[in-house]
């Protein structure tokens, strides 16, 4: 058995850090991709060119440079909210800028620009005779969406969806930049401080593969049930 | 004098695609019990006026009248609209349309299929749609089908299973595009067995179709349409028995 010399629940600590993180951007990024597979879709101009805009932005400029940016920025942008509080009406508050909801603001909005992506690709594969038939038999357009498009774009969207969770969860390693205490920074000031780095970052590893392998089981367990009465494979 | 208002009246339907005039100004009633069929050849215009009564596509221009309740509409920059959405929904399910290419809906069971409207738009408790399902299945012969999946079900079974669809809701008007093109010929006749039936019992229907004999059997009304117009209209003995246009003559020729 490894000896975590004293740093085992610090660890434990860390990894629930990355668990929780990843998938609170997850839902965020989920939200998000929604929203912007919507807008890549709708006929209004301004949504489509706010839409493209994101997109570009998102996958043009590096996750830890945006994440700085979003984190610093943030700090900036509430100080000077509470300083002009302070100025102009006396309130006196201090607002720590949270590195957590940093964190996951940051990670849910990158990916919710490949989510976007991955969404309008699924939605755009649905048979449009299938959204007919809804609105045929007098469904309203959230309706339609509820009961036929969504189901019917998730069997696609879920490949992608999965790879993306993937890529998600190995970016929460980033967050150690802002601040946060994942169990990648935890191993690696273990490391530092017992000149051991293969007796935390072995584990660390380990434990990423663990969370892997537990959502793999997930996303095959939801494939199955959207692939229902597409005659999957 | 008239106690019950007309179920489906259209008045000078005109649909432009880009810069082909599809449909050049069509009307049709359809009085309670009425089966009008719409024949024409491909590119009549025929589906597509079909598809302008319950606005899957929308006019350019004409008025559309469902159980005496004109649809409102607007003009807006992408062109005419209906003012109202919750009108045109509430009017939808008051049609229910049959499609040539049956779209049930692949990811629940035939049984779901029928429900589905009747419980989230009609909001019929549960148990009433199961028990309406479940009769209209035996109706059309599929109650050992209830639980398989459209992809399961051969392309008859899954006509007859989308008119059970249709007629869960009720409707004041059932709308056929094409119904049996997409069939193997063996399973034609099922379908047109259903068909009849409703026509029998005097359903009000308007039927797109290329089945001249289900036109002449069952309609009240044919209308030929030719190049988005009326070419030809009347009762099936008139247009079919008789018709007066060398073009619908070559349509009506029997081809081999």
């Amino acid at each position: 058995m490894i000896d975590l010399q004293g740093y085992g629940p610090r660890l434990l600590e860390g990894a629930g850090v990355t668990v929780q993180l990843a998938v609170l951007s997850l839902i965020l990024a989920i939200i998000l991709g929604l929203l912007t597979a919507s807008a890549k879709m709708s006929r209004s101009w301004l949504l489509k060119r706010t839409a493209t805009v994101y997109t570009t932005l998102i996958r043009g400029v590096p996750d830890l440079v945006l994440m700085m940016l979003l984190f610093f920025g943030g700090q900036i942008g509430v100080n000077a909210i509470s300083d002009m509080l302070y100025y102009n009406y006396e309130i006196d508050i201090y607002i720590n800028f949270n590195a957590f909801a940093a964190g996951v603001l940051t990670i849910g909005f990158i990916f919710g620009a490949y989510m976007g992506e991955t969404f309008r690709g699924a939605f755009m594969a649905v048979d449009n005779g299938q959204i007919e038939a809804g609105k045929a038999y007098g469904m309203s357009s959230g309706l339609v969406f509820r009961r036929i498009r969504f189901p019917q774009m998730m069997r696609h969207a879920l490949p992608g969806l999965s790879n993306n969770w993937m890529v998600l969860l190995k970016t929460t390693a980033l967050v150690s930049v802002i601040g946060l205490t994942d169990m990648v920074r935890v191993a690696a000031e273990a490391s530092r401080a017992t000149h051991e780095p293969f007796t935390f970052l072995i584990p660390v590893a380990v434990a990423y593969l663990l969370i892997a392998s537990v959502s793999e089981w997930i996303f095959a367990r939801l494939q199955k049930r959207y692939d229902i009465g597409f005659g999957g494979q | 004098m008239a106690a019950t208002p007309t179920p489906l009246e259209v008045r000078n339907i005109k649909k432009r695609f880009g810069d082909t005039e599809v449909l050049k100004g069509l009307s049709l009633q359809a009085q309670k019990g009425d089966v009008i069929t719409l024949i024409g050849a491909s590119g009549s215009g025929k589906s597509t006026f079909l598809r302008c009564m319950n606005l899957l596509e929308q006019p350019d221009d004409g008025d559309l009248i469902v159980h005496g309740e004109p649809i409102r509409f607007k003009t807006t920059k992408h062109g005419r609209e209906p003012e109202d959405w919750k009108q045109v929904v509430q009017m939808r399910a008051k049609l229910s349309m049959v499609f040539q290419s049956f779209n049930l809906w692949a990811h629940m069971t035939l049984l779901e299929n029928i429900i589905e409207a009747p419980i989230h738009v009609l909001k019929k408790p549960k148990k009433e749609a199961l028990e309406h399902a479940h009769a209209l299945l035996d109706r059309v012969g599929l109650s050992a089908r209830a639980n398989a999946y459209p992809a399961q079900m051969s392309g008859g079974q899954q006509q007859r299973g989308a008119i059970a669809r249709a007629l869960a809701m009720d409707p004041e008007v059932m709308l056929f595009d094409e119904p049996t093109s997409a069939l193997d010929p063996e399973l034609v006749g099922d379908v047109l067995k259903v068909m009849h039936g409703l026509a029998e019992e005097g359903r009000t229907m308007v039927v797109v179709t290329h089945e001249m004999s289900f036109a002449r059997d069952v309609s009240s009304q044919v209308i030929y349409l030719h190049q988005g117009l009326v070419a030809e209209a009347g009762p099936p003995d008139q247009v079919l028995g008789n018709p007066q246009s060398p073009r619908l003559q070559q349509f009506l020729a029997p081809k081999y």
